[in-house]
């Protein structure tokens, strides 16, 4: 089951003023697949995804060398656009952070920032990715109410749905389900599973069970650097490395 | 190049974006520079018309010189430029009203934050910002028709119009700044502190003092230092009941004797001096000196302030907002303890010894020497009498003290609403609110005062929101940290700390004068909105702020531009707190008069003004004319003063109630 490389990194590090936080990270994420990041608190892996789309361009003081391709073009190229390619990558937060809007605002959000205006499509839009995000059923009736009186799970499904309505080709998470109940949590996993028919995703989690359950390729980091990336079967089963091992048995520290 | 299949999205082409973006961002990047450019101009042309004096006198003279008498009403008809007394003046009734405020005002502030319960808190606080709604001109009113003529006859003195009066108008004046920043330095003590002080068997009071009170010290110093700052720029309400006379008291413990400060020579002698005279030189040189002096007050408070900024947030902490973190602040406050340790004993019993005989000869110069005697010595044995008693009821006597500063201060204001309602109440009519003056305002009403006020605050608040907003924008989404945002920040201070009358000063000079705009409304217009764009920026800045950053992050990370994020997630959940600071800014600008002094205003016009050029009456000046250049008119001053009250007060009501909500739909967040 080997698919194309979507997203690649080369001799990548990262600095926050003097301080490296990621060390000669080389790893490649394949189409279509879940890749999961593990790692003690602290050792990157936030900084990690936040490369991937950009978001560490906001932060002062942060600097970076190497290269990260995406579809083989080099993001942090001059000429590339920063806002079209995190509309082709999307991205979901630890805590839930729907805009004070109605829910049917927060999804039309993406789409009219890309120039979609027309009342019509967007009521098919946020129909379609409610429906994706397997919320339509709890909220098709207060599409106009604000998205702040969801519970923390259905705010969590919605800012997924919101992220689905750029069309991205990539969905980021970090540690999608670390402020929700085990319910909650059971169901952004069985979504995840279902995005990976179309999307390729990439999810932190302090949770080593979550990264066995729902990951096909799983990345352990270490003080900012990748100590070991392969199949999770792999990982979980048979480490290589010691360090690697020692984290995921809970012999750490 | 393209990451997508076109087919995907339908894009606005964001080649137009960009510029858009680039336009917009350099839009609020001027918008924020304008602050520290208007700074600049005003020492541009404070100091290039002061500095023509010393064609005169030498600087040292101008300093030193005790005798002011710009006009020459003296046997030698020779002209006098010594800035002495009125310095001397701003001074002692400075320190006057520093002796009332700070007792009166830290008390309030530990009463508010550490034994009030919650909803006597938010009622006092509300209480707190009346005080400081208040607009000056109608505090100088009160004190020229009940304070003076209290003093007068209480003390029997042949008039109430002295340094006595003008420092416990001073003091009232100060306390809402002094309360207010003192009780939020005092509140952000943290709870675990003085849970341990608690559980290790220390009384409430004890832990106050020997707990909560260090760990604050700066904050509370701040707060004194800033209060010092509002007072030794305050205009109006000390011209009003100082008596003016620009002689250094005699002797200099001499409550009662009428002074005369730096901008009460301002607000009563630059209206009178003739344009370019020497005259109007030194008034503008003394516009310098009172500007030195208040901003390195207000540079004082912001070192400090920042001080303690740092000490929270610093280093170890990104956690922002979590007042935890007092233990820096114990460690600063326990090396200062181990450095005056082997002398703090002995600093005791000389600070003792030297405030006790400071106190008798203060007493035995107010009261005679017996009288004095007396008062000393019942001081002292209260004194005695406290250390004897046991912690606990100790503890009571302190808590009935700090009690009573908040009900001191509750009784002032209620005193202060009473009795220009009182007073006020009798001129109330239909007709006076709706007709023109006659005989000098005495017959008639004060309808064009009111349309004139209305139009001047609505004039200014149209020129102040865009640029105001648009900087704070600029400082909360778009600065980085660096250099150029420093220096955005210090012109954003130092415009927030200018005195009201530098203001007018400058409005006069550069608009009246120089660009050639003469007296007239729009000139008004444009010095009021200089005064009121810190507070615009600064509650703009801190609404934005309280947004929390995952919005942002969620609104970028789905592609929108820095503009659409801040336009379209930003900017909607704190609008309630942008509208509350342009109404604040509105009640202000309302109230003030010396910006609008020189610049916009006549005591009388028979109809409103028909263009901008033309100039306007405005209830604060009116008032101003009518208490004290009118005989007879006190009572339509208070009339005016009653209208200009509930005219503020309404907007800072509803400002209020405006950040009440807010408060609320802000809760979803946190
Ligand atoms: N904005 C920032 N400025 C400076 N240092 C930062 C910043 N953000 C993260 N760091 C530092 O970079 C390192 C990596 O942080 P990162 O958030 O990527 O870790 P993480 O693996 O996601 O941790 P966690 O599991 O706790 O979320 C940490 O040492 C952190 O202190
Ligand atoms: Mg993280």
């Amino acid at each position: 089951m080997k698919s194309n490389i979507v997203i690649a990194t080369k001799d990548l590090n990262l600095w926050y003023g003097d301080k490296q936080a990621l060390e000669n990270i080389d790893m490649s994420v394949r189409e279509k697949s879940v890749t999961a990041l593990i790692g003690p608190s602290g050792c990157g892996k936030s900084t990690l995804i936040r490369v991937f789309n950009r978001m560490n361009d906001i932060i002062d003081g942060c600097r970076i060398e190497g290269k990260v391709f995406f579809r083989g073009n080099d993001i942090y190229d001059p000429s590339e656009d920063v806002m079209e390619l995190r509309s082709a990558i999307g991205m979901i937060f630890q805590k839930p952070n729907p805009f004070p809007k109605p829910i049917f605002e927060n999804i039309a959000y993406g789409p009219r920032v890309h120039g979609i205006n027309s009342k019509k499509k967007l009521e098919k839009i946020v129909e379609k990715c409610l429906k994706q995000a397997a919320l339509w059923d709890e909220v098709n009736d207060w599409l106009g109410d604000t998205a702040m009186g969801l519970s923390g799970g259905q705010q969590q499904r919605l800012c997924i749905a919101r992220a689905l309505a750029i069309e991205p080709e990539i969905i980021l998470m970090d540690e999608p389900t670390s402020s929700l109940d085990p319910l909650a949590t059971s169901k952004i996993e069985d979504l995840i599973y279902e995005l990976k028919e179309k999307y390729t995703v990439i999810i932190v989690t302090h949770n080593m069970q979550q990264a066995a359950r729902v990951s096909d390729y799983t990345g352990f980091m270490y003080l900012g650097e990748l100590i070991e990336f392969g199949e999770t079967k792999q990982i979980f089963e048979n480490p290589k490395e010691e360090l690697t091992e020692r984290y995921i048995t809970g012999r750490f520290g | 190049m393209s990451f997508l299949a076109p087919s995907k999205l339908s894009r606005k082409k964001r080649g137009e974006g960009t510029l858009t973006e680039w336009v917009i961002e350099k839009l609020l990047f001027i918008s924020a520079i304008f602050s520290v450019l208007v700074v600049f101009f005003i020492l541009v042309f404070l100091f290039g018309k002061g500095y023509q004096i010393f064609e005169e006198v030498t600087l040292w003279e101008f300093l030193t010189g005790d005798k002011w008498d710009p006009v020459g009403q003296n046997i030698e008809e020779k002209p006098y430029y010594g800035a002495h007394p009125l310095i001397m003046g701003t001074l002692l009734v400075t320190l006057g009203a520093m002796a009332f405020a700070i007792p009166l005002g830290i008390g309030s502030a530990i009463f508010i934050s550490e034994i009030a319960p919650p909803r006597i808190r938010d009622f006092l606080k509300t209480g707190t910002e009346l005080l400081a709604g208040i607009p000056s001109v109608v505090y100088g009113l009160f004190g020229l028709i009940i304070l003076t003529r209290w003093l007068q006859i209480n003390f029997d003195k042949p008039t109430g119009e002295t340094w006595l009066a003008g420092s416990i108008l001073l003091g009232i004046m100060a306390l809402p700044t002094i309360i207010s920043v003192a009780e939020d330095a005092i509140s952000s003590v943290g709870k675990e502190l003085k849970e341990g002080s608690l559980a290790l068997g220390a009384t409430k009071w004890q832990t106050i003092t020997k707990v909560i009170i260090p760990s604050s010290i700066s904050g509370i110093t701040a707060a004194v230092i800033l209060g010092m700052g509002r007072a030794v720029g305050e205009t109006m309400a000390v011209m009003m009941v100082t008596g003016n006379t620009p002689i250094v008291p005699e002797p200099i413990t001499n409550v009662f004797a009428s002074v005369k400060t730096l901008t009460g020579a301002l607000g009563i002698e630059m209206g009178e001096a003739p344009v370019n005279s020497p005259h109007q030189h030194a008034l503008f040189a003394l516009a310098v000196v009172l500007f030195v002096i208040v901003l390195s007050i207000n540079a004082g408070a912001m070192i400090i302030m920042k001080r303690i900024k740092e000490r929270h947030y610093g280093i170890a902490g990104k956690k922002k907002g979590s007042r935890v973190l007092p233990e820096p602040i114990k460690n600063f406050t326990d090396s200062i303890k181990n450095f005056t340790g082997p002398i703090k004993r002995h600093m005791d019993t000389i600070l003792g010894i030297f405030a006790g005989i400071i106190l008798i000869w203060l007493l035995t110069s107010w009261f005679g020497i017996p009288m004095g005697l007396v008062i000393f010595f019942m001081v002292i044995g209260i004194h005695f009498f406290s250390q004897s008693l046991s912690p606990k009821n100790y503890q009571t006597m302190a808590l009935g003290m700090v009690t009573l500063s908040i009900i001191i201060v509750l009784f002032l204001l209620g005193a202060l609403l009473y009795y220009i309602t009182a007073e006020g109440i009798h001129a109330l009519s239909w007709e006076f609110l709706t007709e023109s003056p006659r005989n000098c305002g005495r017959e008639g009403g004060i309808y064009p005062a009111i349309i004139g006020t209305l139009y001047l605050t609505l004039g200014a608040i149209i020129l102040a929101v865009p640029l105001g907003v648009g900087a704070g924008i600029y400082i909360s989404e778009y600065a980085k940290e660096t250099r150029v945002l420093k220096i955005i920040r210090a012109g954003i201070d130092n415009l927030n700390g200018t005195p009201s009358i530098v203001f007018g000063l400058f409005g006069y000079a550069f608009l009246v004068l120089y660009l050639g705009l003469g007296v007239s409304m729009i000139a008004g217009q444009i010095t009021l909105a200089l005064m009121v764009l810190p507070t615009i920026i600064r509650t703009t800045e801190e609404a934005l702020k309280a947004v929390p950053h995952t919005l942002r992050e969620g609104s970028l990370a789905l592609g929108a531009t820095k503009w659409e994020t801040t336009r379209r997630v930003v900017l909607p959940p704190s609008m309630p707190g942008i509208i509350t600071g342009i109404i604040l800014s509105i009640g202000r600008a309302a109230g003030e008069t010396a910006p609008i002094m020189f610049t916009a205003v006549v005591f009388s016009q028979p109809g409103l003004p028909n263009d901008p050029s033309d100039p306007v009456m405005a209830l604060p000046y009116y008032i101003l004319e009518m208490s004290m250049n009118i005989p007879g008119g006190q009572g339509n001053a208070a009339g005016a003063a009653l209208v200009l009250l509930l005219l503020v007060l309404s907007f800072y009501l509803l400002a209020a109630l405006i950040r009440k909500r807010f408060e609320k739909a802000l809760k979803g967040f946190r």
